[in-house]
């Protein structure tokens, strides 16, 4: 053992740094506890979280019930139901059931889907009281989540 | 039975020794009180510290900043089911958390807060501190003993070791600044005597021989850690080991009692470092800034202090106000600083701030041994059985004793020279 090092150990030079350490961390700025329900997480938009049907400016559904989502979903947990328009020859979507209670959120809808019609959205309070909820309809989807404000 | 009373308002002694039995159970009934403050307070503020040396928040929601948190803290153990295991020693168990309060209460008999404001002046006082004060082992034992169960047992084996072998080291370093009070006119153990020939020498015994005194009180302060098993010595509640060490079959108020009486044995062996070393209620800087005007200002400080506090719950209220959940809060905190201002306005008058500044002083001095507390606790990791052996037996007793020799060799140097010279 050098000189140096002997008189480090002797005055705990370790110790003082580590004190140092914890003494300079207690700068509130440093914080980064968030109090969550006055407080709100800034969320990325890349975030999985609620399905949801997007539409273009106008208020259509972009979706062209084409069904390359629920063939795309590993657990097969969407349905997509459609009818065929007589006149346009074309699918018109009549209902889009989504479970989200088996849902993993690995976005491979999102990848399959050819018009960006299905969107895993940033929202994330999806707690719920039943099991019922968790099966999303095409209107839940439409709508997205509606936050609810709770009074003291 | 009156003018008993007021007697000794004219008196500028402790009530213990003016022999007022009133005035004594006065002190007694306001030490306790806080004391017990002082717990709770420390409960919020290590809480908030530590809390905030880890990059967390700590406590926010009960009360202003978690102001309260100790008050609900403390209804919730009340309210607790109070278990006794089935094959345990029930009257031991019952005795054990009672002989480690009184064991932590009764130190405080001694400690001075100021030249009056003691219960009693003892001549033996700090002999008295530190003997009953290793009481507290005994309490620790019992529990872990009549708990019958194997990790209290082993957390209170660990702990007798640890505070008897810790206990040597201690003594020493108290030895030396006993010492060090002979060099003006008779030694004394009083402790109020003991701050009163820092006072005499002009110098505070931490700064006495330099570095002599200051290693003194590194070693005890050191070796107080491990009396009051605060980590990084908390070998008999280590909770990754023993669950929670000698009382891990306590619940609800007995438990607390085992909190109160770490925390008010915490403040008495920080007292004791404070009157030994720091000039206990004496004030900083006596000889640098002296003179009567420099006495003056720093009088002023107690009632700048809480001014200080209530400007702060200002700030804060007028912050919280904004935003609508906290008006509640904020209506708390704007009474709680209109309370602090209201104190620092009283100790502001000359009459109160002469009385006042004396327990002010002592408070902000074991307030900062409070601190150090927090800051190790959140700073090292716990030592190992045999590291903790070893720092006691092979490191602090070895420089306690030289100290103890250094001390005694410095005091008497006057006399050395002459011998050799003669």
């Amino acid at each position: 053992m050098s000189i140096k090092e002997m008189l480090k150990s002797f005055f705990l030079v370790d110790l003082m740094k580590g004190l140092w350490v914890t003494f300079r961390h207690q700068n509130p700025k440093d914080l980064v506890t968030e109090q969550y329900p006055l407080q709100r997480p800034e969320i990325s938009d890349r975030f999985r979280g609620q399905p949801r049907l997007m539409m273009d400016a106008d208020g259509k559904l972009l979706c062209t019930a084409c069904g390359a989502c629920a063939l795309a979903c590993p657990e097969k947990l969407i349905k997509v139901s459609s009818v065929k328009d007589a006149e346009t020859k074309k699918k018109v979507l009549t209902e889009f059931d989504f479970d989200i209670g088996r849902c993993m959120f690995c976005g491979l809808c999102e990848e399959a889907c050819p018009s960006g019609a299905i969107k895993l959205s940033p929202d994330y309070e999806l707690a719920l009281y039943s099991r019922e909820g968790l099966q999303l309809h095409r209107k839940d989807l439409e709508d997205g989540l509606e936050r609810k404000v709770y009074e003291k | 039975m009156i003018p008993y009373i007021l007697q000794y308002l004219h008196s500028d002694v402790t009530p213990g020794e003016a022999g007022n039995v009133f005035w004594m159970v006065v002190y007694v009934l306001l030490t306790f009180a806080g004391v017990s403050i002082g717990v709770i307070f420390m409960n919020w503020f290590e809480r908030k510290v530590m809390a905030h040396m880890q990059v967390r928040l700590g406590p926010m929601r009960v009360g202003p900043h978690g102001l309260l948190q100790p008050i609900a803290d403390a209804l919730k153990l009340i309210i607790k089911e109070d278990l006794t295991p089935a094959s345990a020693d029930k009257l031991v168990f019952w005795f054990a958390p009672v002989c480690v309060v009184m064991t932590a209460f009764c130190t405080f008999i001694v400690v001075p807060f100021g030249r009056t404001h003691a219960i009693t002046d003892m001549n033996i006082g700090v002999v008295f501190m530190v003997g009953v004060s290793s009481l507290g082992v005994l309490g620790v034992i019992m529990a872990g003993w009549a708990s019958n169960s194997q990790y209290p047992l082993l957390g209170s084996l660990r702990s007798g070791a640890q505070m008897v072998s810790y206990e040597i080291a201690m003594c020493m370093a108290v030895v030396s600044a006993v010492m060090m009070t002979s060099m003006s006119g008779e030694g004394t153990l009083s402790m109020i005597r003991i701050v009163e020939a820092q006072l005499h020498q002009h110098v505070w015994y931490a700064f006495e021989f330099f570095p002599v005194g200051l290693t003194a009180l590194g070693v005890f302060s050191i070796a107080m850690i491990a009396e009051t098993n605060r980590a990084p010595f908390d070998l008999p509640e280590a909770e990754s080991e023993l669950v929670a060490g000698f009382h891990t079959e306590y619940s609800g108020f007995r438990w607390s009692l085992f909190f109160l009486a770490e925390y008010a044995g915490m403040m008495a062996v920080s007292a004791v470092a404070v009157t030994l070393w720091l000039g206990g209620w004496l004030r900083p800087f006596p000889n640098w800034l002296g003179g009567a005007r420099w006495d003056t200002v720093f009088s002023l400080a107690p009632g700048l202090t809480f001014l200080l506090l209530a400007a702060l719950c200002v700030i804060y209220t007028v912050r919280m106000a904004a935003l609508r959940v906290m008006r509640a809060n904020a209506i708390g905190l704007a009474a709680f600083g209109a309370v602090l201002g209201l104190v620092g306005l009283v100790c502001l008058l000359p009459a109160v701030r002469v009385r006042v500044q004396d327990i002010y002083w002592f408070v902000v001095k074991v307030g900062f041994f409070m601190y150090l507390y927090v800051w190790y606790r959140s700073t090292f990791p716990r030592y190992r059985f045999d590291q903790l052996m070893k720092v006691g037996w092979k490191v602090l007793l070895p420089i306690s004793i030289a100290v103890v020799v250094l001390t005694a060799l410095v005091g008497v140097r006057d006399e050395l020279f002459a011998m050799v010279w003669r």
